[in-house]
């Protein structure tokens, strides 16, 4: 073993410019799997692992206790289809007051139960205790952050007088409760409705989940099930934000992934092809077969080894960046948004173990090449394939030197289709990500306004400053009254609810001019009138709703039908706009506190900030009207940026060995095309050409892979729906200049080694025969 | 060509040490010597193939030693003609655009150079194997080539490494007969071998090498 050791030992210093090559392939190639594989794991798998733990429930159903008995409810359990179950448990929605430290003010679904463990739905305590008698509740913690200061052990005062001491906080993954207290603290409620919490043989899909259900509701009195909710609905506003992510990481993963394969594959097998003539050597040294196939495992593993090791890393530290920006705000209960342990060590092993195979191929067929065979051929026999091409481009009007090029990449049929693979996802990449960064710049764009000449005054609120002097009406006329005024857009947040959910919606009532954001209409109109509401396309999917739909709008006691009439591009799914006659029939007393004013261009904002604040130092006028947008601009074209630089690096690469690994057997006839008279800018040009030819021929297959690719992204994303205009992001000059990127990474990854082929003496390559 | 305290240093060890010598147009001169005395670093030197540490290198009026790697590639292409041991035919191209390939290089266009070249071929004769490719050719027709390939550009000076290094005597013979014929038509020859056979047919004049310097000199009469 230790001659097998030294020889690889001595090979590797000896080609340590391959074994660089092969170091640093394989390190950017682990890199960026490592954050294709940790992104994608860290945006499916901690909701399905934290839920598992707690034994989640498929399905949180609500029953009317006046129409069924809990002795029917039990009997449930024991229905064919249901996997397990618990309950019932009395349930009761009271409204928090305000200044409540431990949970804010609204709705707040109560739940009695005894313990924290049950068949379904183990809840776990992450803070104090489960309560043990009347007089204590545990808040239900949906974010993955310590509470409040002073918030455990605080008082709860709910309506009719009841006050409750804080004694945890605890976390459901099914959602189950806003809180929990024991059964008899419940009792005094005299709760409406009791809770099962359903487990399902079949819950895979939502018409699975939904198809249970209903086998479980037929059993019992008609119109007994109130409100229900799937644990896939839960699981889709986890990883909906992660989600518009993933169509991103996905693509952008699984491109690095093939190519670093298929340049791992050629730099490596290409490394023991060219090492022939020392496999040769080596037999007649006395090297056995096996001998000489390890040698080159070896030979291998040492720079694989050294690059996975980088690579994984630096992909971590890649990563880590990228996931807190991907989950930030998500409530995320007890999973934990981390890249999984299978991950580095998939890389760790991977990568060598991929490097190995690609090597073992063409060693097993040194392992079988007669001694003296190997050291007359010096490589691999070429293939004569190429031979007809050569010669009909021998007789074109081409200088020699082209054709010389041109034609090498068909004396090695394989290594060129590989290395043209690899180009070809390069220019598939950098195609994605161009259009990609332009659609996100332009909806990066439409989101915040466009121009800066977007204004905003905020009515200041009591505790929060001074408070306005100015009515509602008085402030909107004293806005366009203003000198460079143009429009003026007022408008209120309110929480309404949905009728059968219990989360409430941020809806956006609006009056006055048309604001700048009906620009981001996709489909439908924006709101003209009473009843009419604009939501996003999150809205939408989370709620199996179309543009059209009719919902139902409650606040404090009144209700109202809208209709769904337009779809914006983006937005949160508990986040819609409507009309102001809307609010007018649920709340006509609420004022409008925040006007968006469009100024003329060419307005100080500066004077016309002071201009408002002179009117009534109660208003704040702010430019930043920041709503959040749903995709990270920033996220997205980073990504994509650090995606497309490390398979462009590693792109090059693999046409710098393929490049390098040609001047190598061909190192002889370059000496002698010297010898009767090529210059070193022919040499230059002799090899660029070579790689240029693949560049081209990958240009035009990549970019409409690259195309398609991202069409088929930027309609999967999520939570945005793009208008045509920002998808159609492909013009000619850009295409043009699209079509030189395969022949820029094939030449960037050829001039290295064909300068240096350009000044190698020709007695040197002579000499080498 | 002329050349003057030639030196060589690959490191520490001296191929050539301070050679000097004078070749005169249509002479054809034998270099021998012992392996490792530095005869084909002097064939490179006056090639332009590689460049001497020291000393200086004429040929055809032209100064190698200011001339930069385009310029001696250029003068390769006018002056130069280079026949090796290994033959060094490209094995992709068959032999009539093995030949072909100086003149192409040279800006020549395709079907002027195959036209020359067949002529080439025709008159070393080794036309019916236009078409072939090197490794179906014996090796006496690859050197047959590789001296059509010599002669591409019309060279003032032949260079031949071993000419007959690596052919059978019947076949080396035929090549002997070639050079001769070569020089016979004005063509001015250098030639490095260890063959005294080879030197006593074809050159006039033999120089003798050891241990990089020039050590004997002396005429020769052609015995064919």
């Amino acid at each position: 073993m230790s001659a097998v050791w030294r020889a690889a030992r001595a090979a590797a210093w000896r080609r340590r410019l391959q074994t660089a090559v092969i170091g640093l392939v394989v390190l950017c190639s682990a890199t960026t799997a490592m954050l294709a594989l940790g992104l994608l794991d860290a945006a499916s798998s901690p909701f399905d692992e934290a839920f598992g733990k707690q034994n989640g429930a498929h399905v949180v159903a609500t029953f009317d206790s006046s129409k069924v008995s809990r002795a029917q409810l039990e009997e449930t359990a024991r229905l064919p289809g249901v996997e397990a179950a618990a309950g019932p448990f009395d349930q009761v929605v009271v409204a928090v007051p305000k200044g409540a430290r431990a949970v804010p003010a609204g709705p707040l679904t109560v739940v009695g139960r005894a313990g924290p463990g049950s068949a379904v739905d183990r809840v776990k305590i992450v803070h104090g205790r489960w309560p043990t008698a009347p007089g204590e509740i545990v808040i239900n913690q949906r974010f993955n952050v310590p509470p409040k200061p002073g918030a455990l052990n605080s008082k709860l005062k709910l309506p009719g007088g009841v006050s409750l001491t804080v004694v945890g906080f605890a976390t459901s993954m099914s959602q189950s409760a806003g809180a929990w207290v024991v059964p008899e603290q419940l009792a005094t409620f005299k709760p409406p409705t009791s809770q099962m919490l359903y487990r399902f043989a079949s819950a895979a899909t939502e018409e699975q989940v939904r198809a249970s259900l209903v086998g479980v509701s037929a059993k019992l009195p008609r119109g007994s099930l109130g409100t229900s909710r799937s644990y896939l609905s839960i699981k889709a506003a986890f990883s909906g934000p992660s989600e518009d992510y993933l169509p991103f990481m996905t693509v952008f993963g699984v491109l690095g992934l093939v190519v670093s394969v298929l340049i791992v594959g050629n730099v490596i097998s290409g490394a023991v092809i060219s090492g022939f003539r020392h496999i040769g050597v080596l037999k007649a040294l006395g090297f056995t077969p096996n001998q000489v196939v390890a040698v080159y495992l070896v030979l291998v593993c040492l720079p694989a080894v050294a690059g996975s090791v980088l690579g994984t890393a630096l992909g971590s530290l890649l990563t880590a960046p990228v996931l807190e920006t991907a989950f930030a705000g998500i409530e995320t209960g007890t999973a934990t948004i981390a890249v999984g342990a299978w991950v580095p060590v998939v890389c760790l092993l991977g990568m060598p173990t991929l490097a190995v195979l690609a090597a073992l191929l063409p060693a097993l067929r040194a392992h079988r090449l007669p001694a003296a065979l190997a050291i007359s051929v010096g490589s691999a026999p070429r293939a004569t394939r190429g031979l007809r091409t050569q010669r009909l481009l021998g007789g074109t009007r081409l200088p020699r030197s082209v054709s010389l090029g041109l034609a090498q990449p068909f004396a090695r049929p394989g290594r060129s289709a590989m290395t043209m693979g690899a180009i070809v996802l390069g220019v598939t990449t950098v195609t994605l990500s161009t259009g990609l960064t332009s659609t996100i710049l332009s909806f990066s764009e439409a989101s915040s306004g466009g121009e800066a000449s977007e204004f905003f005054v905020r009515a200041g609120r009591p505790g929060m400053g001074p408070t306005r002097t100015l009515t509602d009406p008085q402030t909107e006329a004293m806005l366009r009254s203003l000198p460079g005024t143009v429009t003026v857009t007022a408008g209120v947040f309110v929480g309404v609810h949905l009728a059968g959910q219990q989360q409430a919606l941020d809806v956006h009532f609006l009056r006055g001019d048309t604001p700048s954001m009906a620009s981001q209409i996709v489909s439908g109109r924006w709101l003209k009138g009473p009843g009419d509401v604009v939501v996003p396309p999150a809205f939408l999917t989370q709620r199996g709703l179309k543009v059209g739909d009719q919902i139902t709008l409650k606040l404090k006691g009144k209700q109202t039908r809208a209709s769904i009439v337009g779809e914006v591009m983006e937005g949160g799914p508990r986040f819609i706009w409507s009309s102001w006659e809307t609010l007018d029939t649920l709340a006509p007393q609420i004022p409008a506190d925040l006007y968006q004013v469009r100024l003329k261009p060419g307005t100080d904002a500066k004077t016309y900030a002071q201009a408002v604040k002179a009117a009534d130092p109660g208003l704040r006028a702010e430019i930043d009207a920041d709503e959040g947008e749903s995709i990270d601009t920033a996220t997205v074209v980073g990504f994509a940026s650090v995606f497309t630089v490390l398979l462009t690096l590693v792109t090059a690469l693999g046409v710098f060995n393929t490049v390098l690994l040609n001047i190598r057997e061909r190192r002889r006839d370059l000496g002698m095309l010297k010898s009767i008279g090529m210059t070193p800018w022919q040499v230059t040009a002799m090899t660029t050409t070579s790689m240029a030819l693949l560049g081209a021929a990958s240009g035009l297959l990549g970019i409409p892979m690259g195309m398609a690719g991202h069409r088929a992204l930027v309609d999967n994303v999520g939570s945005v729906v793009f208008p045509d205009s920002m998808k159609d992001v492909w013009h000619v000059p850009q295409l043009v200049l699209l079509a030189f990127a395969g022949v820029t990474i094939a030449v960037l990854g050829a001039l290295l080694p064909a300068w240096s082929a350009a000044r190698l003496t020709s007695a040197k390559a002579l000499h080498s025969e | 060509m002329r050349v003057d305290g030639l030196r060589k240093k690959y490191g520490d060890a001296a191929a050539l040490n301070g050679v000097s010598l004078r070749i005169r147009p249509g002479e054809s001169v034998a270099v021998m010597g012992p392996s490792g005395c530095g005869k084909s670093t002097l064939l490179n030197m006056v090639a332009g193939l590689d460049r001497p540490t020291s000393g200086s290198i004429v040929v055809q009026g032209e100064d190698l030693g200011a001339m930069n790697e385009t310029g001696l590639a250029l003068f390769r292409r006018r002056h130069i003609g280079m026949i090796f041991q290994f033959f060094n035919l490209i094995d992709d191209l068959p032999a009539l655009d093995n030949v072909a390939l100086a003149a192409q290089l040279a800006g020549t266009s395709a079907r002027q150079a195959r036209k020359r070249a067949h002529e080439l071929l025709e008159k070393l004769g080794v036309a019916h194997r236009a078409d072939s490719y090197p490794a179906t050719l014996s090796g006496g027709e690859q050197q047959r080539v590789a001296v059509a390939r010599a002669l591409m550009n019309s060279p003032a000076l032949l260079l031949a490494d071993e000419p007959t290094g690596a052919l059978d005597s019947h076949s080396g013979d035929q090549v002997m007969s070639l050079l001769n014929d070569l020089n016979r038509l004005g063509h001015t020859l250098l030639i490095v071998t260890h063959d005294p056979r080879l030197a006593s047919r074809c050159a006039t004049r033999l120089v003798e090498f050891a241990d990089g310097q020039v050590v004997r000199e002396s005429t020769l009469e052609p015995t064919l």
